[in-house]
C-alpha cells in the first residue's frame, strides 16, 4: 500500500501538481496578489502531500486542492481584512462562491500568459515567468534547463514579477488578448524550442517544456474568448508534428537517430494525427504563418512511410513559400537540404558554397560535408565534418559528428 | 481517432495545396498578420537560436541544437534594450519548504 502511494505520488508530483500548481495559482491571483496565490498554491501542494500521504490521495484530487486552495486564500484575505476592510469584503464574497469551473481555470490561465507576455518584459523573462508562474517548475530545473544558476533566475523572476506590478495582472477586455495572441504564441513557441532538445542533461525537464508548450497552446484553442485562431491551431500543429518523432530520435543508449535512419513505427501516431487535425484547422481566412509552414514541412516527413518515400519536391515549394516570409540565411540552409535532394547534390553544393551568414554555424559544415560524401567527394567531405566538429562543443553533438566523419574514410583500399 | 494513410495524404496535400495557392497568388507577405512580421524564427548574429527546422536538424544532423553554449547568452544577443535592464530589482527570499519534485 505505501509503496503504491509512493509511486503514485511521484507521478503526481511529476505532472500533476506541477500543472495544478499554475491552475491554482492563476485563479486565485484574481483575488490576491500573485506572489501570495503562488505561496497559497505551494502551501496547498504541501498540505496535499502531508495528507494524501497518510490519508490517501482522494477520489477527485483536483476537487480536493481547488477547495483546499480557496479556504486558504479566504483565511488570508480575512486575515488583512482590517488592511483594506471593503476592498477585501467584496473579494471574499466572490471568492467564498467561486467555483472552479474549466472554463474559468482556462480563461485566467490565459489572463496570466497575457501579462506574463507584456511587452516591456525581456523574452527570456517572458518564458521564465510563464514556466515558473504557470507551468511551476523549480527555480532550479529552470536554472538548469537554461544552462544558468538559480541566482539568474531569481534575478530574471524579480524583474519580471516587477514588470508585472507595474503594468497590471487585470486584462479582462477581449481584444487586448486576440490583437496580442502573436506575442503569447512567440513566447510559447520559444518555451517549444527551450525544450526541443535531444538528451543534454536535463532531458526530462525539457521535455516537458515541449508538453507545457502544448498544453498552453491547447488552452489558447480551446478559449471561447480567442478568435482568430488559426495561428494558435497552426503553432499546436507544428509541436505535435514535431513531438511525434521523440522516441524515435534518441535510441536505448543515448545516441542520435537522424530522421532516415529512424525506425518509424516508434512515431506517434495520435500525436501525428492531432497534428494534422490542426493543420486543418489553420487554414482560414487567407491567412498564414511561419508556423504554418513549418508544420506542413513537418507533416510531410510524418505521412512518409519510409524516408524514401518522402515527398521532397512539395518540401522544397514550402521552402520557397517560407523564403517570401523569413529571408534568413537559415531557412535557405534548410530549403538547399530539400533542394539536393529533388536537384542533386551538386547543385546543392555550389548553391551552398555561395550562402553567406553560417560562417560559425556548425550545421551549414556538416550539411555540406554529408552532401560531398554523397558525390563520394571524401576529402571535401572530411574537411567539412572536421570544420562542423570544431564548432560543437557539446559532447553528443562532437560524438555523433564524428561518427560521420569515420564513416567517411573509405574502409579498405584493397582490391580483389 | 484513428486516421488512414489516405487521410493523412488528404490533409496534408489541402494544407501544401492552400500555402502554394497564397504564394503563386503572391499573397504570402499580406497574408501574414502584420505583429507577426517581426517575430523571426531564427536568428543570426553570429550565433543562433535556431526554430525546429526539420531538414538540417533532422535529416542531416538527428538533432536540435543552440550553437551558443550558454543559452542565457544565446537570448541575450540583440535584447540589449535599456528599458529591459531598469537594475532596480530585488531579489526576495522567502522561507520555502523544499519538496521534492516541487521546488
Amino acid at each position: 500500500m505505501t509503496k503504491h502511494i509512493k509511486e503514485n505520488s511521484e507521478f503526481l508530483v511529476e505532472h500533476f501538481f506541477r500543472n495544478e500548481y499554475g491552475k491554482m495559482v492563476a485563479v486565485i491571483s484574481k483575488y490576491v496578489d500573485i506572489e501570495t496565490a503562488e505561496d497559497i498554491a505551494q502551501d496547498t501542494l504541501l498540505t496535499a502531500v502531508e495528507y494524501w500521504q497518510h490519508n490517501g490521495i482522494p477520489v477527485n484530487p483536483q476537487a480536493w486542492l481547488y477547495t483546499t486552495a480557496k479556504n486558504k486564500s479566504l483565511n488570508r484575505l480575512r486575515k488583512n481584512k482590517f488592511e483594506r476592510e471593503y476592498q477585501n469584503q467584496v473579494k471574499e464574497e466572490d471568492l467564498d462562491t467561486l467555483e472552479f469551473t474549466d472554463q474559468l481555470i482556462g480563461d485566467e490561465q490565459l489572463r496570466i500568459m497575457l501579462a506574463c507576455c507584456h511587452p516591456a518584459i525581456s523574452e527570456e523573462t517572458q518564458v521564465t515567468l510563464i514556466l515558473k508562474i504557470l507551468c511551476g517548475f523549480s527555480i532550479s530545473e529552470i536554472a538548469s534547463a537554461f544552462y544558468t544558476s538559480n541566482e539568474a533566475i531569481n534575478k530574471r523572476l524579480a524583474r519580471g514579477r516587477d514588470k508585472l506590478k507595474k503594468n497590471g495582472l487585470n486584462l479582462e477586455r477581449t481584444h487586448n488578448l486576440n490583437s496580442n495572441q502573436e506575442v503569447i504564441l512567440k513566447t510559447i513557441y520559444l518555451l517549444f524550442n527551450e525544450g526541443y532538445f535531444p538528451a543534454r542533461e536535463n532531458q526530462v525537464v525539457r521535455k516537458e517544456f515541449c508538453s507545457e508548450a502544448i498544453r498552453l497552446t491547447e488552452i489558447l484553442v480551446a478559449s471561447e474568448k480567442l478568435k482568430p485562431k488559426n495561428n494558435a491551431h497552426a503553432l499546436l500543429a507544428l509541436m505535435c508534428l514535431n513531438c511525434s518523432r521523440f522516441e524515435a530520435r534518441i535510441n536505448n543508449v543515448n545516441e542520435i537517430i537522424e530522421m532516415e535512419r529512424q525506425d518509424r513505427t516508434l512515431w506517434n501516431q495520435e500525436l501525428l494525427n492531432k497534428g494534422l487535425r490542426h493543420l486543418n484547422e489553420a487554414q482560414k481566412n487567407d491567412s498564414i504563418s511561419k508556423y504554418l509552414i513549418l508544420a506542413s514541412i513537418s507533416a510531410n516527413h510524418g505521412i512518409a512511410q519510409k524516408y524514401e518515400h518522402t515527398n521532397w519536391s512539395e518540401i522544397l515549394a514550402l521552402y520557397d513559400a517560407l523564403l517570401t516570409l523569413e529571408n534568413s540565411a537559415i531557412v535557405k540552409l534548410n530549403r538547399l537540404v530539400a533542394y539536393a535532394k529533388v536537384k542533386g547534390s551538386k547543385a546543392a553544393i555550389s548553391k551552398l558554397l555561395k550562402l553567406k551568414g553560417l560562417a560559425t554555424n556548425h550545421l551549414y559544415y556538416s550539411t555540406l560535408a554529408a552532401l560531398y560524401k554523397d558525390i563520394s567527394d571524401h576529402p571535401e567531405a572530411i574537411k567539412y565534418y572536421e570544420k562542423a566538429i570544431s564548432l560543437v562543443s557539446n559532447n553528443r553533438d562532437k560524438a555523433f559528428l564524428t561518427t560521420k566523419l569515420n564513416a567517411v574514410v573509405p574502409i579498405s583500399n584493397s582490391h580483389v | 481517432m484513428k486516421m488512414s494513410v489516405e487521410q493523412q495524404q488528404e490533409h496534408v496535400q489541402k494544407v501544401g495545396a492552400y500555402i502554394k495557392g497564397l504564394f503563386e497568388a503572391g499573397k504570402m507577405k499580406a497574408a501574414q498578420p502584420l505583429e507577426m512580421e517581426g517575430a523571426i524564427i531564427s536568428q543570426e548574429q553570429g550565433k543562433f537560436i535556431d526554430g525546429p527546422f526539420n531538414e538540417t536538424k533532422e535529416v542531416i544532423s538527428g538533432y536540435y541544437h543552440i550553437v551558443a553554449d550558454d543559452m542565457d547568452e544565446a537570448i541575450e544577443i540583440g535584447k540589449a534594450d535599456p528599458r529591459f535592464e531598469d537594475g532596480d530589482w530585488r531579489l526576495e527570499v522567502r522561507p520555502i519548504m523544499k519538496v521534492d519534485g516541487i521546488n
